[in-house]
């Protein structure tokens, strides 16, 4: 199984990087969705997963970023594509404001502030704040990507843009997990207090994850913002950020390749279950029951030892 | 065990691939409605509504000579997944689209349509912007927010009421008639008392009544949707709160009256296109009473109503422009189309795909519950 | 003045449901540490369970008002109950030794799974109580208006807590479950059924939850399959605002959550209503990181 992984992992990037030529639009374009959450997902997964910080609230800074590069891009005519790295600026300082006060909280604690943030950041786009936000309607207008001079905008056009930044961010990634900084997540989210006491600077790390994840979830808003042409502030309730972190969870927090699986099961099932129509949710939310029953540790588990990370610690308050 | 996750994979990339065109024997139309989330009995209304007038136009033999067949997907109510439902139905063969309910869930849709040019009939869509686009293929049956700003207005100068508090729920649609209706109200001389949002989906709205109540007004203007109309009008003659309450269309529903009790929603008016039974049209009572026969119920609003007025519009259109081509379809029904006679009434487009005439019309609710036209 | 003790009863009163909802999240976490998202789904269900049971037995012709809804909500509570334990065993139980995120994703599964089971065998339109059976009388105590109704829910939903912390403070059994929280296998060792405790949590929370179900139901009239969602939130803020796990947490954490979102409506703004009762939450928890009433645990080393 080892020595097979670089073979599987190159035909399968050769089938995804081939798959527009035999797919039509819809599917192309159900593939997009799942990279843009594959894109949040991995965000998401530096904080929860490697980090072991609760973040139910993920979408607030998916929605500071796509607003971001909406804002510049409809009222000072940037191209969209340059906004990438403001909008991902604008969601990592947002997101270290907030998590400043807020990151020493214990686990369930930390969980309702972050879904109280997303819901502030919710209502506060609703009530047109700044008088920037355009309020419920949203923003529209949105400009199309362009791209070496090519102006983006079907679903295979934006495949090889979503995608790539797919595999960007996994390469980045996979490097990242295995610095120091990396490791100083994982030594964080097995034994805080140990981490602690070998001299890793905790709430400078995991300020650090807060930041990067979030900065993660703000570029990914630009693309999404960019392939919709318009925003609104539905698009960032509180549902997404749920969606997010069953991706997470699912795929074995922790775990890039899983990560990525998860988003393709968890975006790509309720498409499948079109055929069930109304009933299509119904048998999603029991194979996501089934799904964690069968694989708790989630479909591809985080390497490390035979302790799980975050066990349920019962009865130890 | 990775062998059984690809396999998983694999299974997955297949179904979703496994979607095929069929022959071309059948003339498909595309439904896009919300049949989950929290407007899924709108869209299951629409659902029913066009199934049914698909199989009453099959039995009089179809559209140029050939079978209707309705495609639905599940736009959830939400843009995202109105997208992906959009992308879809442009991938299954269908000749054009009816939907959807939301506003801003029919703007996600927009661009994909007009990329591969299908044409669109949105139903409970009313949105200004959404026909200032210049979208030459987008139509829609349900009339503009500004109209019914106008007409909000104008009911209440005619009704004598001088302060006026609007109440709205900070959902694109609510807000956009409430700022309109506040505007046009501030200009006639009115007072605008009170201006804010509830929050939709919750159960207990005293603490805003009291609030409103303490700003004394003549009239309230709720331009939010009738579950939470119901919710005021009950906790208001809870209160013993007198005041006479005036909603937007998104009330035309007949559960509001359910909801409020027939005592609390006695007196409330509100602004709809007229009920299908309010048109004399021999159309409209007959189809209601075959709808009532197939599902044994009424349809729920009106905007399910005007889905089918779109697929009616839809087959006519086909017909008139003997052709399944979307320029021919567009055009025919931007030009051609004059007066056709729709379930909520005469039906013609503008060049900008909206709606033209009068639409809206004053209803009051009688002790029985029963939605009264009003002549104002 | 008026008005502010107008607002103020109209918070208790929505905050008497809250504190309900907010015992089951607070009692299962208490003993499990699992946040139960599908219990605001549970609660869903107690109102649709007491709309079908009232319209079908017509108990309430039958034996009157005050008995008719004694006995429906005794039969409400008493089937959702068996419908928790049914949770329990098909969701929770195979991820006890699990990551308990996990178990948190399955929560979340089974709360969509239930919300749409829901709306398939009753239809998406929003269903209504028939509203002919509930006293319609409203009390005028000094200038407040107070709805008989709502008097009487604010005083079923007190009782409920009542009754519940001297069970759980005065009986053996209640005496056990507090052991189980506090430490497992502890509690096993002195010969505590650790399995018949989970069970029993998760009997009561869901009772808890389906009385405000129907008490919902009864008075606010309308009620649909995505309720829920909202309640169970707002619960579970109150549950966290109390200090999770903390049975009078949850009921005072309900309670103040119930009033904060009435006086910020009143006194700053409608529609950033929740924005304002997350703030405060954000900042008492920044104040006391284990909320009002939890208990400071220091760190094990």
């Amino acid at each position: 199984m080892k020595h097979g992984k670089p073979f599987v992992v190159v035909v399968l990037a050769a089938l995804l990087a081939a798959a527009p030529l035999f797919l039509n639009a819809y599917q192309v374009d159900v593939l997009n969705s799942i990279g843009l959450y594959g894109l949040l997902a991995l965000g998401l997964n530096l904080i929860l997963g490697e980090a072991g910080l609760f973040n139910m609230g993920h979408a607030a800074f998916y929605a500071v970023g796509a607003y971001t590069a909406a804002i510049l891009n409809t009222r000072y005519q940037i191209p969209i594509l340059w906004t990438l790295p403001l909008s991902g600026l604008a969601a990592g300082l947002f997101a270290l404001a907030v998590a400043r006060p807020v990151v020493h909280l214990r686990g369930d604690y930390l969980l309702i502030v972050t879904i109280g943030v997303g819901e502030i950041v919710r209502i506060a786009l609703v009530n047109d704040i700044f008088g920037m936000t355009g309020g419920a309607n949203g923003i529209f207008g949105i400009s199309r990507p362009q791209l070496f001079g090519i102006v983006i905008r079907r679903p295979q056009e934006f495949f090889y843009l979503i995608w790539g930044c797919v595999a960007l961010t996994i390469v980045l990634f996979l490097r990242l997990k295995q610095s120091r900084f990396g490791r100083a997540l994982n030594y964080l989210r097995e034994d805080e207090v140990a981490a602690e006491g070998s001299g890793i600077n905790t709430a400078y790390y995991k300020l650090a994850a807060f930041g990067l994840g979030a900065a993660w979830a703000g570029m990914a808003g630009t693309l999404f913002a960019a392939k919709m042409t318009i925003i609104s502030p539905e698009s960032f309730n509180f549902w997404e950020s749920v969606v997010l972190f069953m991706i997470v969870i699912l795929g074995g927090a922790g775990n890039i390749v899983g990560v990525l699986l998860a988003a393709f099961l968890v975006i790509g099932l309720p498409e499948l279950f079109r055929e069930f129509a109304s009933a299509r949710m119904l048998v999603f939310g029991l194979v996501m029951v089934v799904m964690m029953v069968f694989r708790p540790q989630g479909l591809l588990p985080a390497r490390g030892g035979r302790f799980s990370p975050i066990t349920l610690a019962r009865g130890r308050g | 065990m990775k062998q059984q996750l690809l396999a998983l994979v694999a299974a997955l990339g297949l179904a979703v691939g496994g979607v095929t065109a069929q022959a071309a024997d059948t003339v498909k139309i595309g439904l896009m409605a919300p049949l989950t989330g929290s407007w899924a009995s709108e869209g299951q209304g629409m659902k029913k509504i066009v199934e049914l007038l698909a199989e009453q136009q099959n039995a009089k033999g179809g559209v140029l000579g050939k079978q209707i067949e309705v495609v639905t997907e599940d736009d959830g109510g939400d843009p995202r997944t109105a997208s992906l439902a959009a992308q879809r139905l442009t991938t299954r063969g269908v000749v054009g689209v009816i939907g959807t309910y939301g506003s801003s869930v029919t703007e996600a849709s927009q661009a994909i349509y007009d990329e591969v040019k299908l044409p669109q009939i949105a139903n409970g869509s009313t949105a200004i912007r959404l026909t200032e686009k210049g979208f030459k293929h987008f139509f829609r049956t349900a009339p503009r927010d500004d109209e019914q700003g106008r007409m909000a207005a104008r009911t209440i100068d005619k009704l004598g009421f001088k302060k006026v508090a609007i109440l709205h729920d900070n959902t694109s649609y609510a807000k956009g008639l409430a700022d309109e209706a506040n505007a046009l109200l501030k200009d006639q001389g009115a007072e605008v008392v009170f201006f804010d949002a509830l929050t939709p989906g919750e159960r207990d709205y005293t603490a805003i009544l009291t609030k409103l109540k303490g700003a004394n007004p003549d009239v309230v203007l709720f331009t939010g949707y009738y579950p939470e109309a119901g919710l005021l009008l009950r906790q208001k003659k809870d209160m013993n709160w007198q005041v006479p309450f005036l909603g937007g269309d998104a009330t035309n529903n007949v559960d509001l009256v359910k909801i409020a009790g027939k005592e609390a929603a006695e007196g409330f008016y509100f602004l709809s296109p007229p009920q299908p039974r309010d048109l004399d049209t021999p159309d409209a009572a007959a189809f209601l009473a075959d709808y009532q026969k197939k599902y044994n119920e009424l349809p729920p609003s009106i905007w399910a109503m005007l889905a089918g007025d779109g697929f009616r519009v839809m087959v006519a259109g086909i017909a008139g422009a003997k052709s399944t081509d979307s320029d021919k379809i567009a055009a025919y029904l931007h030009k051609d189309l004059k007066d056709y006679p729709g379930l909520s009434g005469p039906i013609s487009f503008d060049a900008k795909g909206d709606r033209e005439g009068e639409v809206y019309r004053v209803y009051k609710v009688d002790a029985e519950g029963n939605f009264v036209l009003q002549k104002l | 003045m008026e008005e502010f003790f107008q607002q103020l009863t109209n918070g208790l009163a929505v905050g008497g449901i809250y504190a309900l909802i907010a015992l089951g999240y607070t009692m299962v976490y208490g003993v499990l540490k699992l946040i139960n998202f599908a219990h605001g789904d549970l609660f869903t269900y107690g109102a649709y369970l007491g709309l079908t049971l009232l319209t079908s037995l017509a108990l309430t012709d039958r034996l009157g008002f005050a008995l008719g809804v004694l006995v429906l909500a005794l039969m409400v509570m008493g089937l959702v109950a068996v419908l928790g334990a049914i949770l329990e065993r098909a969701a929770y139980r195979p991820l006890r030794e699990s990551p308990r995120l996990s178990a948190v994703v399955s929560a979340l599964g089974a709360s969509i799974f239930l919300q749409n089971a829901l709306m398939l065998l009753y239809g998406a339109r929003f269903q209504v109580y028939p509203d002919d059976i509930l006293p319609t009388a409203t009390l005028n105590v000094f200038g407040l208006y107070l709805p008989l109704m709502r008097v009487l829910i604010v005083l079923a939903s007190v009782l409920m807590m009542v009754a519940l912390y001297l069970f759980i403070q005065k009986t053996r059994i209640g005496a056990a479950i507090r052991a189980a929280a506090i430490d497992q296998g502890a509690a096993r060792l002195m010969g505590i059924d650790v399995n018949r405790v989970i069970l029993l949590v998760f009997l009561m929370g869901p009772a808890l939850g389906g009385a405000a179900g129907l008490m919902v139901g009864l008075y606010y009239g309308q009620i649909n399959f995505t309720m829920g969602w909202v309640y169970g939130m707002k619960a579970f803020t109150a549950a966290i605002l109390g200090g999770i796990g903390n049975i009078p947490g949850a009921m005072v954490g309900g309670l103040l959550l119930g009033v904060i979102e009435a006086l910020g409506a009143a006194y700053i703004s409608i529609a950033w209503k929740d924005a304002i009762a997350f703030l405060v939450l954000i900042l008492i928890l920044i104040v006391r990181p284990t909320g009002l009433l939890g208990e400071r645990v220091a760190d094990k080393i």
